[in-house]
């Protein structure tokens, strides 16, 4: 067995059973060791009658009380000092998407009769949408902002600052009235949008609208791609292990007015196939009272960026083609970085959350392979026994179905990525909270399951960022999803024919 | 001698243009067929203006929304149209591929009030953009909607689509489903959509002799230049011309139609003798078994009436009202299906050449309330492609003006407009005169 890779566990129903019955005894190790032991402590006691107890306890009280009172001091600061290093819990009150109206909605026919009314599309790049959009995993209900509905699209600043404010307004007010939270105690406030970064900024047009305090410790992310909505978290975390009491409000959205590319360049062109009008607000506390009311616990949040390879950094790039338009290229080995990023990422991640059980696998594994160097396959461990739940940043087809392959996924894990890409199309950012409330609108959220989000994005980013769910979530749950929960899952085949 | 006309700028402007998807998406692989009906009227479009005054829910984003959600009932509205592979009628069927339809953002430098009151017969055909179909059929939205605000808040809808969707009762019950789905109200009028209303009957009698003669016309080498004038008559005036007919069957329609139709023949040529005027009727409930207000496509009856014009106008009214009641119903099939048998040849120009009048003063026009209670100050109706020796459009007046009221909209080529507009006849009655020509 030793020069051979491992045999497939999942085939054979007998080695099923022996991983289970390992995993069992890994995982609870430490209940194996103490039940022996306490079993042997009340066979002892059973043993030594009554007076031998009796004698222990008269031989305490002849104890000095500064013995006591010193035992009693070390435990209490022993114990003080163990809470005190403890991180601050971060808890997720609620959240609210940008629920876009349907009258913004862009069916595939007059996406391609705009493509083609356009003069500045040529015959060739009409064409190459078209493949794209066909086999892009989008459905029909899909929004685009009301200035990319124009012939040609007005994609002016007012058009974007107005785009900005319907979506994440909208989100707001959804979120303040949901939790009940006045805008004066919000103490903290994180707005992440990659491409639209005007003077104010976006949080300073918040703190507008909705009069937040004077000491409002506000940022904005700009520039840092998909995966900043996880980044925007690790920082409201890390502000709130700084700053007791205290309540965030992170806005994650992607403004796509100003972006429309109206050049021939084909790598340019998948954004405007893909892209669209979402964002989501989330309000995290590490207030103790907000846990009797709060959703999700965020137990973890593992950044890994790769910039350092010059392939991943010109791999998601923002540059001017020949005709002087500026557009977002995207390479062809895109798939290949994210893959490798995500491996990082999982490194990383894997003893954090994986069980003993996998852990130890993985560590023989390691050991065999660098050390005996035996030809096995590098051991993936299995994430389903981390998580419940996976949010995949919908960033298109392609990257959903790399994931699951890399994973080894089953289709109801990936099941939530689908939809909201066939729904909402790729939101950026704010994806990953369409996913979350996909599956709660599903009533498949449970108290104690755990949820793992993963972001990309340009730079290149892998981040991961991990949920504990605190309650049962009943349906029906109001969202986003509300009025097309009971039509989903669906179907989408691999390539659809534009009507 | 030359007359040098001053042109003054047109006060309306376009600024942008969009599209409205349906709120639902459509099911794919539905389509929409013509009827024989249909496809005789394609060479023409119905453009339909509608003027409110202001009301905080009419806005032009209002508008917009509302649009979508109503386009969910209509999926032929936003299909396009394709070759008709299959036996149906016409070149053309609908593909319901669920594109939208085409909307256009316009502004005015005036008042609605200055504008009814002075605006031209060119400034009026500016509210109701159109754009007829250039070299991709699929890329070409068959239906325009309009929004024009004023300078006051107030806004004028116009809708322009091409006649072989619908003929102008449909469009007028389109712009009423919209009104009642933006007051959130019940659609009193659903579409219906029966492309197998004018199947032939089972022994088709296909017979049209008013209809083949004119399709042996030849088209006009060099069709003159057209304008328009909108007498808009009080109820009074109507009841004076009843009153001077002295004939008591007449209806307001048999005494405006026949009026006009003797003032524009005495313009045309000196002597007056026998004429034949060709009118165009809504059938939609002279059929036996009658169609809803809602069927949507076209359901006009076109046939000839013939009278002595030197007889008199007594005589022309009550011709023209003997032959208006007296329309059968084997004459409409035999009509459609003549049409029937020829629907896979060109279509012919169905509006004119010779003079023309749609009688189109049985429908309600007035009733698309956008806000409770707000009806339309004003509502205008043209036919694109009438050229010729003229159209007149007898349609229902403005409630306020009365129940007789009526709005009569003559289109003839341009020397006559300027002569008809200050006919003495017509002026007797005092009509309101709007949107005369540039002249």
């Amino acid at each position: 067995m030793a020069n051979e890779p491992l045999p497939p566990f999942s085939s054979s129903v007998r080695l099923k059973y022996v991983k289970l019955g390992y995993q069992y005894l890994v995982n609870h190790i430490l209940t194996f060791i103490l039940i022996p032991i306490i079993v042997g402590i009340s066979i002892e006691l059973a043993r030594v009658g009554p007076d031998e107890i009796l004698s222990l306890l008269r031989f305490l009280n002849d104890l000095d009380l500064i013995y006591v009172m010193s035992t009693l001091f070390l435990v209490i600061i022993v114990g003080t000092v163990y809470f005190m290093s403890r991180p601050r819990p971060v808890y997720l009150v609620d959240y609210a998407c940008f629920r876009p109206k349907p009258n913004f909605r862009v069916p595939f026919s007059t996406f391609l009769e705009h493509a083609r009314l356009v003069p500045q599309f040529d015959e060739r790049t009409v064409r190459f949408q078209v493949k794209i959009l066909e086999r892009s995993g989008l459905g029909e209900e899909t929004c685009l902002p009301p200035a990319n509905h124009y012939i040609p699209p007005t994609c002016s600043m007012a058009a974007a600052r107005s785009e900005a404010e319907l979506v994440i307004f909208s989100a707001i007010d959804e979120l303040l009235n949901k939790t009940g939270m006045r805008p004066k105690n919000i103490d903290i406030l994180i707005v992440n949008c990659s491409l639209f970064s005007p003077t104010p900024s976006l949080s300073a047009m918040i703190v507008n609208k909705y009069k937040l305090r004077s000491n409002i410790l506000s940022f904005n992310l700009s520039g840092m791609g998909c995966s900043a909505g996880l980044i925007s978290l690790d920082l409201a975390r890390d502000l709130l292990q700084a700053h007791g009491n205290s309540n965030a409000l992170v806005v994650s959205t992607e403004i796509i007015t100003p972006n429309y590319y109206l050049g021939k360049e084909r790598a340019m062109l998948l954004p405007n196939c893909l892209f669209r009008m979402g964002a989501a607000a989330v309000l995290l506390s590490n207030c103790r009272r907000e846990r009797s009311r709060a959703k999700y616990r965020l137990t973890h949040v593992v950044r890994t960026h790769k910039g350092a390879d010059d392939a991943a950094y010109r791999c998601v790039f923002q540059e001017q083609d020949s005709e002087g338009l500026t557009g977002i290229n995207l390479s062809k080995d895109l798939m290949a970085i994210a893959g490798d990023a995500l491996k990082s990422n999982i490194t990383t991640m894997g003893p954090l959350v994986l069980p003993a059980s996998e852990q130890l696998l993985f560590l023989f594994s390691l050991i065999a392979r660098k050390v005996f160097k035996a030809k096995w396959k590098p051991y993936i461990p299995d994430f389903r026994l981390a998580f419940e739940h996976f949010c995949i940043h919908a960033g298109g087809r392609a990257v959903i179905d790399e994931l699951q392959k890399n994973l080894q996924l089953s289709d109801q894990h990936v099941e939530a990525s689908r939809m909201a890409l066939h729904r909402f199309g790729n939101t950026s950012s704010s994806s990953l909270w369409y996913e979350l409330n996909y599956i709660e609108s599903k009533g498949r959220m449970k108290k104690g399951d755990r949820v793992w989000m993963i972001g990309f994005g340009s730079g290149f980013k892998c981040n991961s960022a991990v949920w504990k769910c605190l309650k049962t979530i009943k349906t029906p749950v109001d969202g986003p999803w509300s009025t097309s929960i009971h039509r989903y899952p669906v179907d989408v085949p691999a390539v659809v024919k534009v009507l | 001698m030359t007359v040098s006309v001053e042109t003054r700028r047109s006060r309306v402007t376009v600024y942008a243009k969009s599209t409205a998807p349906s709120l639902t998406p459509v099911k794919p692989g539905k389509t929409h067929e013509f009827t024989a009906l249909d496809h005789s009227m394609s060479r023409h479009s119905v453009h339909l203006v509608c003027y409110y005054r202001q009301e905080p829910t009419v806005t032009m984003t209002a508008l917009k929304e509302s649009l979508c959600d109503v386009l969910s009932y209509y999926p032929a509205m936003t299909g396009r149209l394709v070759k008709n592979e299959g036996d149906g009628c016409g070149e053309w069927m609908v593909k319901c591929n669920d594109a939208g339809v085409r909307m256009v953002d316009a502004r005015a430098d005036t008042t609605l009030d200055e504008f009814l009151a002075s605006a031209t017969d060119e400034e009026e055909r500016q509210l109701a953009y159109w754009e007829d179909v250039g070299s991709d059929p699929y890329l070409w939205s068959p239906y325009c909607i309009q929004f024009t605000d004023f300078k006051d808040g107030s806004m004028a809808v116009g809708i322009s689509c091409t006649h072989f969707h619908a003929d102008p009762t449909c469009v007028a019950v389109f712009a009423r489903a919209w009104s009642e789905t933006h007051r959130r109200a019940l659609v009193t009028c659903p579409p219906f959509f029966h492309p197998w209303a004018f199947y032939p009957r089972k022994n088709p009698v296909p017979s049209s002799p008013h209809l083949s003669e004119k399709s042996t016309i030849p088209p006009p080498l060099h069709p003159p230049a057209m304008s328009s004038v909108t007498f808009a008559f009080s109820a009074s005036s109507v009841r004076q011309c009843l009153a001077d007919l002295q004939l008591s069957n007449l209806s307001p329609f048999d005494a405006l139609a026949s009026l006009l139709w003797l003032r524009i023949s005495s313009y045309k040529s000196a002597s007056l003798g026998t004429a034949q005027l060709t009118l165009a009727v809504d059938c939609r409930r002279r059929m036996s078994a009658p169609l809803p207000l809602g069927f949507y496509g076209n359901a006009l009856h076109f046939f000839g009436v013939k009278a002595d014009l030197s007889s008199g106008w007594i005589h022309i009214a009550s011709e023209l009202n003997r032959h208006v009641s007296g329309i059968k119903e084997d004459d409409v099939w035999s009509s459609v299906e003549w049409l029937h048998e020829r629907s896979k040849e060109k279509a012919f120009q169905m509006y004119g050449p010779e003079l023309t009048c749609l009688a189109w003063d049985n429908v309600p026009v007035y009733n698309a309330e956008f806000s409770p209670g707000a009806i339309p100050v004003h509502v205008g109706c043209r036919i694109g492609n009438a050229q010729g020796e003229g159209l007149v459009v007898i349609m229902a007046g403005a409630p306020g003006e009365g129940e007789e009221a009526r709005t009569v909209i003559v289109t003839l080529p341009t020397d006559l407009t300027a002569q008809i507009y200050r006919d003495e006849a017509i002026l007797k009655y005092g009509p309101k005169i709007m949107f005369s020509p540039n002249i």
